[in-house]
């Protein structure tokens, strides 16, 4: 007797899930088409955003900025700058106040009352802070940070409070990682020998990274809105964001639609990239349960 | 005086030790505090000792502190009152000599088996080439072959239990704690664990001290058998089982020497609940 074969729901199936995926993206482009068609919105061309999008290192004749892979180039080196140092700062922290009892002590009350701060929202305060300078600034000085473009870009303002919106979930939820390493696996190397440190590189870490992965992705989500937003106040000259805004108030909307679209497709690519780590580092979670 | 024998299945009721103990408890208590804070005596006042080389059994019901003993002798918990030694020393000194392994494996998931084996050699400071062999050796041995690159929770539950015996072997200690360790296995393959574990006592001349609640397993396995009251925890009773190995669990013998220690075990215990409720 031949046995069943068990079939794929055809939602799973490549085929399906492409289907069902095009179909709102599909009825924004259909709205789009239309809206073009009768006239009843202010939207630009279909082929001129795609010019736009094929041709990203022309810069664009009558707005202030710089080309679209210039801008794109910009936005990912300022989130890559303010996440890598949140990284740097918040799994450390994380680690030292899981397992220190006046550390935690000392820093949770800061820590709680710091998170639900807006990170859009601190920037006017940052900007006080920090005035208009850039990395350029801090390495040669004022007056001749002008010639050394792209760190000129970098404005510290901008670092911080992307800083401020990565740390907060990566310093959480590595507590919460290194917190729940079992108890059981921590006695085991402790009687086989183990120094504290051994047991840290081999037990704690890699028990923790899971959570650290998740939290990392969590607040990648955050920086990413808040530099868009950020890139739209006054004070940048460059980014995704600073395009955005500005071809809008040039009216030149194919701008406005091109940058938009590389934001929603960046954004999704690196949270993506950010879950496949969170899926390696946390494939032996689901047997523990 | 002689010893009290029961000549037909060579059980001795009377046992000593000779030389330095494996395994020593003397006088040893331990409490807990409970919820309502009030402490609950876990030992109370424990002695034993156990003979080098060779496996020792502790039978008891559930709850009757079995594996505290255990958690005190590999020097995780400290006992509240009494002394505790292992070949004559304190566990504290011989931390990473003593093997220790339970019900649940302690595998590490996100290691593969081999790394998880080679985790005692690695901790050593063992040079990776010199690692890898040994590890290769010991998964030969234990029927391993294909496993050193998988992960725990890739294999049954029978190999999952000899990679850790695996990684307690790697470790090259002499002394082994055993907490039900074969319990959430099926029968026949405890049967084989169990004979792989004998194999194991004579070739490397390991003393074993093994908790379970199960007659059948401690007649197969042990030289010695410890009987533990129910919590407060007592020694009800000690003696010594010397039949040879290979034991043939089939055999009348073995059956009927089953009964009588089942029956003697009974009794005990019921004379401790009667003595003591």
């Amino acid at each position: 007797m031949g046995e069943k074969r068990k079939d794929t729901h055809w939602a799973d199936r490549p085929a399906g899930k492409l289907l069902l995926g095009s179909l709102l993206p599909g009825a924004a482009l259909f709205s789009w088409w239309l809206a073009i068609r009768t006239g009843t919105a202010v939207v630009p061309r279909f082929g001129e955003v795609v010019s736009v999008l094929f041709h990203p290192f022309v810069v664009p004749q009558d707005i202030y900025s710089r080309s679209l892979a210039f801008s794109l180039l910009m936005t990912l080196i300022r989130l890559s700058l303010g996440f890598g140092l949140a990284v740097l700062t918040a799994v450390p922290l994380g680690f030292w106040a899981a397992q220190n009892k006046i550390i935690d002590r000392i820093l949770y009350p800061l820590v709680q009352l710091a998170r639900p701060i807006n990170p859009v929202a601190l920037l006017p305060v940052a900007t006080v802070l920090f005035g208009l300078s850039s990395l350029a600034t801090m390495l040669v000085g004022g007056l001749e940070a002008w010639r050394y473009d792209v760190l000129d870009q970098v404005q510290l303002a901008m670092i911080f409070i992307l800083w401020w919106g990565a740390f907060f979930p990566i310093f959480l939820s590595t507590i919460h990682g290194v917190r729940s390493v079992r108890a059981a696996y921590l006695e085991t190397m402790t009687l086989f020998g183990a120094t504290p440190l051994q047991s840290a590189r081999r037990v704690v870490l890699p028990h923790a990274l899971p959570s650290i992965a998740n939290g990392m992705r969590i607040a990648l989500g955050v920086s990413w809105l808040v530099l868009i937003a950020a890139e739209i106040f006054p004070g940048t000259r460059s980014g995704l964001g600073y395009m955005l805004c500005t071809a809008c108030k040039t009216s030149d909307y194919q701008y406005t639609f091109a940058a938009m679209l590389v934001i929603g497709v960046t954004g999704l690519l690196i949270d993506w990239l950010l879950l496949r780590l969170e899926r390696r580092v946390g494939h032996w979670q689901a047997a523990e349960r | 005086m002689r010893p009290m024998t029961d000549s037909k299945s060579q059980i001795d009721y009377q046992p000593h030790t000779t030389g330095n103990a494996a395994f020593s408890f003397r006088s040893v208590s331990k409490s807990y505090a409970s919820r309502d804070g009030a402490p609950v005596l876990a030992l109370d006042e424990v002695s034993f000792e156990t003979p080098n080389g060779g496996i020792t059994c502790i039978v008891g019901p559930t709850g009757s502190g079995k594996s505290t003993i255990l958690r005190i002798l590999s020097g995780i918990e400290q006992p509240d009152s009494g002394t505790v030694q292992i070949g004559g020393r304190p566990p504290r000194e011989l931390i990473g000599r003593i093997g220790y392994l339970t019900q649940r494996h302690t595998l590490f998931p996100w290691m593969k088996v081999g790394e998880n084996i080679g985790m005692p050699l690695e901790l050593q400071g063992t040079a990776p080439d010199r690692r890898h062999e040994r590890v290769r050796g010991i998964c030969t041995m234990l029927g391993l072959a294909g496993a050193e690159n998988r992960y725990p929770y890739e294999i049954s539950g029978g190999m999952q239990q000899r990679a850790a015996l695996g990684r307690l072997l790697a470790s090259e200690s002499p002394v082994w704690l055993m907490d039900e360790p074969f319990n959430a296995l099926d029968e026949r393959t405890r049967h084989r664990m169990q004979e792989l574990l004998i194999g194991l006592v004579r070739e490397q001349g390991l003393s074993i001290l093994f908790v379970t609640h199960t007659i059948d397993e401690a007649v197969f396995l042990a030289d010695r058998v410890i009987v533990l009251t129910a919590g407060p925890a007592r020694v009800a009773e000690t003696f010594d089982w010397s039949v040879a190995h290979p034991r043939d669990r089939l055999s009348r013998e073995f059956g009927e020497t089953i009964e009588q220690v089942r029956r003697r075990v009974e009794s005990v215990l019921k004379e401790d609940d009667n003595r003591y409720r």
